[in-house]
């Protein structure tokens, strides 16, 4: 660029600038600006706005999709828990050390086993806990809970089983949906004994329904210590969270 | 460029912007209108937003006076023509019938009886706020522990799932109907799988005779039944609240761009209010998800300067600092030891200037040294959180005792005495309440009035 359309260029930009800056502390003025002018200021926070509500929404919206999750789940509704992923081949689930089940029939299938409705059959699952990040785009967002479920077959010992979910959703014609379910189950254990003496290991792979692909985080359960990572950095220093090496 | 030519566009650029306004006012009133539309539309749709965080409060409220047996402060959340609905103890209508029923579980009177631990927390919200925005339903699930001291057995666990209606009447949400169904109640020993069926009939018996018998008829785990969803539409349970809505938006405020900046004022203020909600339900929730796993640096920045620290009997802890080595001493990370924290059920307030929030919430402990000790402990959180510099941070932490037990036992059995004092570790002001935990009966005192009454 000439050095003469530099500066012009500077100035330009600086003038608009300058105006800019002027004009916002005294919006309410107007013997200052314009009538057109604070309509235009109010008419450009609206958009900005608009995505605020919108936020507030997805959030509640991941949260309700979530409920329905443990509601479903907890009812042995594999095909309509299923129906809460989404449509892509790529939605998965995945629990414990049991491997990854990609779409919605696989998923269905995976969950009629681990979680089916039979009688004496009990899966109490709450999901507790959430911290949710919503993309700014609002298309996508990732999601840390927990469970603490109740579990077993009537007649036999029961389970506490508890751990975090690290969870992603996506947002599918205006309607959100699971796109990756995992559950880090780090506490299984007999309800007879309790964890400090009859902690269990994380659930393996089905050998009657092997998964669609191995498990993505290896790692022991209680009484080994693992931590599941937080998809978040801290709230308020805004670092990565985690343990020293 | 040519000089001339330089210096010319140069005056316009440095001119232009401080040239007074010449023209003619145009007429601004059609995209007045339009602006005013849109800002009646958000404040339609964050209002919806708004009723799904009191729906939330309100039942979350319900559960922390049940478990206190507050039986009038319950019987004030209901609609006048409320009903209630509790396992297979048939329907209690009205006001008059639901307080009733509601003393004859502890003995005519509300309370707490001797010894008695009866936590109810409100679980797994799904909310479906009515199309003419003045009727909810919600499904929730509930769990239950209970139990009293010194009756031989270490307690109960149960759990069960909650499909309600509710009624917004004055702007108030109320509860219109709830209806709790029961999927087990069983004794502390053996737990679920080991309980007989008949045990779930044993959960709010009561002598008062119902209005109506049983709208449902169905029987206990372990045969398998599942109330039915209200909302039962898989593929739209994450839609947005606004898709529901079906009301037509309220004629715009705004004839003037005074009247219009008010407005949005005013709908920014609603919601930094509601962002505020997200933004304290997720440091109380990131709280619990650090201290599981002994990250004292993570706690401690969670809160602001001046802030204070108060945890069971130990005293009040003033400061990051001071945070910092009280989380340091609670715990470190290693294989075998267990210190799962649930801060659960959280009831939030925000204040009427966005600036600063108050939450209720249950903690729900899992304590673990393998080989050695298992403990369920609980407890509950009256915080409060301030915004400093544009960024929320806890402001006060006052965690009181409930019941904390051994595994092997359970809490009507051998209930754990206050913990006190750390050893070495001596608080900067001694304990701001006096009390003692379960078997005792105390109420961590409420940030909040009844929604309904105002008492």
């Amino acid at each position: 660029m000439h050095r003469a359309q530099r500066f012009l260029a500077a100035l330009v930009v600086s003038g608009l600038g300058t105006a800019t800056q002027a004009g916002d502390p005294v919006v309410t003025d107007s013997k200052v600006i314009s009538e057109e002018r604070r309509l235009s200021l109010l008419e450009a926070r609206l958009s900005g706005l608009r995505l605020q509500v919108e936020r507030l929404e997805d959030r509640r919206a991941i949260e309700r999709l979530q409920q329905a999750y443990s509601h479903y789940v907890t009812a042995g509704r594999a095909h309509d828990a299923a129906r809460l992923f989404s449509r892509s081949p790529d939605a998965s689930i995945e629990w414990a050390q049991q491997g990854v089940y990609l779409g919605r029939a696989r998923i269905e299938a995976f969950l009629a086993k681990v979680a089916p409705s039979a009688p004496g059959v009990l899966h109490e699952t709450p999901t507790l806990q959430g911290v949710i990040h919503v993309a700014n785009d609002g298309r996508t967002a990732q999601g840390r809970w927990r469970s603490l479920v109740m579990a077993g077959v009537h007649g036999e010992d029961g389970s506490w089983i508890e751990g975090p979910y690290e969870n992603e959703y996506v947002k599918e014609d205006g309607v959100w949906r699971i796109r990756s379910l995992h559950w880090f189950t780090t506490v299984e254990a007999s309800y007879d004994k309790g964890w400090a003496k009859g902690a269990r290991q994380a659930a393996a792979p089905l050998k009657d329904l092997p998964p669609d692909r191995p498990p993505s985080v290896v790692y022991q359960s209680f009484p080994s210590y693992f931590l599941p990572p937080y998809h978040y950095t801290h709230p308020v220093t805004g670092k990565p969270v985690g343990w020293d090496p | 460029m040519k000089p001339i030519k330089f210096l010319a566009a140069l005056a316009f650029a440095t001119t232009a912007p401080l040239l007074p306004a010449q023209s003619p006012q145009p007429d601004l009133g059609p995209r007045l209108a339009r602006a005013a539309e849109r800002v009646a539309a958000m404040d339609q749709r964050a209002d919806r937003v708004a009723d799904y965080d009191e729906l939330k409060n309100l039942q979350q409220i319900y559960g922390y006076y049940v478990d206190k047996a507050l039986w009038d402060q319950v019987v004030d959340l209901f609609a006048d023509d409320g009903s209630l609905e509790i396992g297979f103890n048939g329907v209690y209508v009205g006001k008059d019938a639901i307080r009733k029923y509601l003393y004859s579980l502890t003995g005519g009177k509300p309370g707490l009886l001797k010894g008695q631990l009866n936590n109810h927390p409100q679980f797994s919200p799904y909310i479906t706020i009515g199309a003419d925005g003045r009727s909810a339903k919600a499904r929730w699930q509930q769990w239950i522990y209970d139990g009293i001291h010194g009756a031989g057995s270490g307690g109960n666990w149960g759990a069960g799932t909650f499909e309600n209606e509710y009624v917004k009447e004055g702007g108030v949400w109320k509860l219109r109907k709830l209806q709790f169904f029961q999927r087990f109640y069983a004794p502390y020993e053996g737990g679920w799988t080991r309980a007989a069926p008949e045990s779930a009939y044993r959960y709010g018996k009561s002598k008062v005779k119902p209005s109506r018998p049983s709208s449902v008829s169905y029987a206990p785990y372990p045969t398998s039944f599942e109330p039915p969803f209200h909302d039962d539409r898989p593929e739209q349970a994450g839609a947005l609240l606004s898709a529901g809505d079906t009301r037509p938006v309220a004629p715009a405020a705004g004839r003037s761009v005074s009247e219009l900046e008010a407005a949005v004022r005013k709908l920014e203020l609603k919601l930094d209010r509601l962002q505020a909600v997200d933004a304290v339900e997720t440091l109380e929730a990131a709280y619990g998800f650090y201290v599981d796993k002994s990250l004292p640096d993570a706690i401690s920045a969670l809160f602001a300067q001046n802030s204070t620290l108060e945890i069971l009997g130990r005293g009040v802890f003033i400061g990051l600092d001071r945070n910092y080595e009280y989380m340091r001493r609670l715990s470190a990370p290693a294989a075998g030891a267990m210190f799962n924290h649930m801060p659960l059920q959280p009831v939030v307030h925000v204040s009427p200037d966005g600036q600063s929030a108050q939450v209720r919430a249950r903690l729900l402990v899992m304590f673990g040294a393998t080989g050695r000790a298992a403990q369920w402990g609980d407890g509950t959180y009256e915080n409060t959180f301030i915004r400093e510099n544009g960024v929320w941070k806890f402001q006060t932490l006052m965690g009181t005792m409930g019941m904390y037990t051994d595994y092997d036992q359970g809490w009507a059995k051998k209930p754990a005495p206050m913990m006190s004092y750390f050893p070495g570790y001596p608080p900067d002001m001694p304990t701001s309440l006096k009390y003692e935990p379960y078997p005792a009966n105390f109420v961590t005192p409420f940030h909040y009035k009844n929604p309904v009454s105002g008492q």
